[in-house]
């Protein structure tokens, strides 16, 4: 599902490089991403997933060499391949809980908005638990209530790959055992690869490959 | 597009008191220049279309406008008097037909105007409710004094004392509705009608009274051949009946009774060019053509109109600024939003066309406004915006 070879990034302000000799990550599997902070974690998944572009490497991701894609190609590859969860949830306050959920499909023409999308984002909205908060505004929700609506909308276009960028960051311990839970039944039931950033080394021996992301020298002044 | 459409609606709605100052905002800059074009383009059509079906107009010397704009529009101007025999010469030299026009007197906020029946058949009023006046006292109500004043034919109202406190003036008139008009959608749909003589009388230069012929020795001073003196217990009537009209009259030479102006409809072009001829000289009086005073009020509209359109421009500009500024700091503030979009695949067009399409609600929303406005405006304040305009000048 992902594999990277040889593949150098610095941002252009320069202060910080990231060097990745090599990186599998299978189909189906679930990976935690490690690492202090400024390792280079988000930096990764950006690579991954076509947001940054590495200086040298090849960066294949969902048999797709990303590296090699065009900026709005890379953008149509994203939407339709890739579901993030990020730590802040970003959900949108003008938005209802279900409309947040598909989102998604108001952002790209590659995506149509149908009754079969309406129909997988209303049953995982059952299956995690937030069907009868549809019509409310994300204000009126718990932390937690709003991260499984994020991980909904990740979800809700059946990508291949989901990207989680520290999802249970702000979660206190019940809720983040919950939310993990969820995700991972999810990713069972829909055979997707996960690739979660966390600080929290307690809930490595769930996940079935750590990449410890200090390994690939990151660095920041 | 629709799925940027409904983003934008959806932040909108959301961010509702926002949206609404800009679209009152941007409704008010673009709607200005259009209602006062409209505005403009109103006033000046229905002025001239009111002074050029009055082919001219006699009055005493003075402001031309002044003698217009209150024998035509009946806005009180205080403009000096004619005599009924000016009308009178008028006619007699079988050149035109005069229509005298008394003007000045007032019932219940509305102008009562005295004329004479031609008047109804040269402006071609119609009788919607009753007949038209026959006797002296009654009165035919325009159509907006009868809806406004509530009153129909068999009902009565009085006429406005011209000095409050002045107890040896004159005394309201009760005057009888005859009859109510069809609408005109001019000036004669705020005016109540009576005769000229009917005028004549609440203005007190006739009256009726108590017979004294038959009146007992306390009403009497002085009894000599042909001659009575009454003191202040000889009963005055306020108001026309069928009992004493007959004890109704006029002290003096009638050809001397006030006529505020004169309509005058020369029977072709040549009486009309001899009878302005004859005017030319005449330092006391002034036949003029009302077109040609309404062109003139029209050209000062339209200078007025052009300093008012630099300033709403300025002022417009000033509010577009401020639009383009609220924007831009909105888009800052959603910057994370932005972020957000990219990071998930949103193409940069996308981006552009949902932000694009907050635009283009906005501004559309306010040019829908400001045209319902106008539209409102131009069709239904026409007599508000007459008003306004003659109220003025």
């Amino acid at each position: 599902m992902i594999d990277l070879r040889d593949v150098r990034f610095e941002y252009t302000q320069g202060g910080f490089s990231l060097c990745v000799p090599e990186l599998r990550i299978s189909a189906g599997t679930k990976a935690a991403a490690i690492g202090p902070s400024g390792s280079g974690k988000t930096t990764l998944l950006n690579v991954i997933s076509g947001i940054a572009c590495p200086d040298g490497g090849r960066v294949n991701t969902a048999s797709v060499r990303v590296d090699s894609l065009s900026l709005a190609a890379r953008r149509s590859f994203r939407i339709k391949t890739i579901g993030f969860v990020f730590q802040d949830f970003l959900l949108l306050d003008y938005l209802d809980v279900l409309e947040n959920i598909l989102y998604p499909y108001r952002l790209h023409h590659d995506l149509v908005l149908d009754a079969d999308a309406r129909a997988r984002a209303q049953r995982l909205a059952a299956d995690l638990g937030i069907d009868r908060l549809l019509r409310r505004s994300p204000d009126e929700l718990s932390q937690g209530e709003r991260q499984r609506v994020a991980i909904a909308r990740a979800l809700v276009t059946a990508p291949k790959l989901v990207l989680a960028d520290e999802p249970t960051g702000n979660l206190d311990p019940a809720t983040k055992q919950r939310t993990i839970d969820l995700l991972f039944d999810q990713c069972d039931a829909l055979s997707m690869t996960l690739l979660m950033v966390t600080h929290d080394h307690g809930l490595l021996d769930r996940f079935d490959q750590v990449v410890d992301v200090s390994a690939f020298g990151g660095s920041e002044p | 597009m629709k799925d940027s459409l409904y983003l934008a609606w959806r932040y909108l709605v959301h961010h509702r008191s926002k949206t609404l100052l800009l679209v009152l905002s941007l409704s008010i800059f673009l709607g200005l220049p259009l209602v006062m074009r409209a505005m403009s383009a109103v006033i000046q059509q229905s002025l001239m279309a009111r002074a050029q079906s009055t082919p001219l107009l006699l009055g005493k010397s003075g402001s031309s406008l002044d003698l217009v704009v209150e024998a035509l529009y009946f806005q009180p101007k205080g403009i000096e008097a004619l005599t009924a025999a000016d009308a009178n010469e008028i006619d007699e030299t079988g050149l035109a037909q005069a229509i005298p026009m008394r003007t000045g007197l007032m019932a219940r906020q509305f102008p009562v105007v005295g004329t004479s029946l031609d008047y109804f058949s040269f402006r071609a009023l119609k009788t919607a409710d009753g007949r038209a006046l026959a006797t002296l006292g009654e009165c035919v109500l325009g159509a907006e004094v009868a809806t406004t004043l509530g009153l129909k034919p068999g009902d009565s109202l009085l006429t406005s004392p011209s000095a409050l406190f002045d107890l040896a003036g004159v005394y309201p008139l009760r005057l009888h509705v005859v009859g109510t008009l069809e609408p005109s959608y001019g000036p004669d749909d705020r005016v109540v009608f009576v005769d000229v003589k009917t005028a004549w009388v609440a203005e007190g230069l006739g009256h009726g009274h108590q017979d004294l012929s038959t009146a007992s020795g306390d009403v009497l001073l002085k009894r000599t051949d042909g001659t009575a003196t009454a003191n202040a217990k000889l009963v005055q009537y306020n108001e026309i009946t069928d009992d004493n009209a007959e004890s109704f009259h006029f002290h003096g030479d009638p050809a001397g009774y006030p006529v505020s102006a004169v309509i005058v409809i020369p029977s072709d072009d040549k009486a009309g060019v001899l009878l302005r001829g004859r005017f030319v000289n005449d330092s006391a009086r002034q036949l003029l053509r009302p077109a040609q005073v309404v062109e003139g009020l029209n050209q000062q509209i339209f200078r007025f109109e052009r300093v008012l359109q630099i300033i709403v421009w300025t002022v417009g500009l000033a509010t577009a600024l401020m639009f383009v500024l609220v924007m831009v700091l909105s888009w800052r503030l959603r910057a994370e939003e932005l972020r957000t979009m990219a990071r998930l695949g949103c193409g940069r067009w996308k981006a552009v066309q949902i932000m694009g399409a907050e635009v283009f609600l906005m501004v559309g929303t306010s040019v829908a406004l400001a045209a319902f406005f106008g539209f409102v405006i131009t069709h239904y304040g026409e007599t508000w915006l007459q008003n306004l305009v003659l109220r003025g000048s």
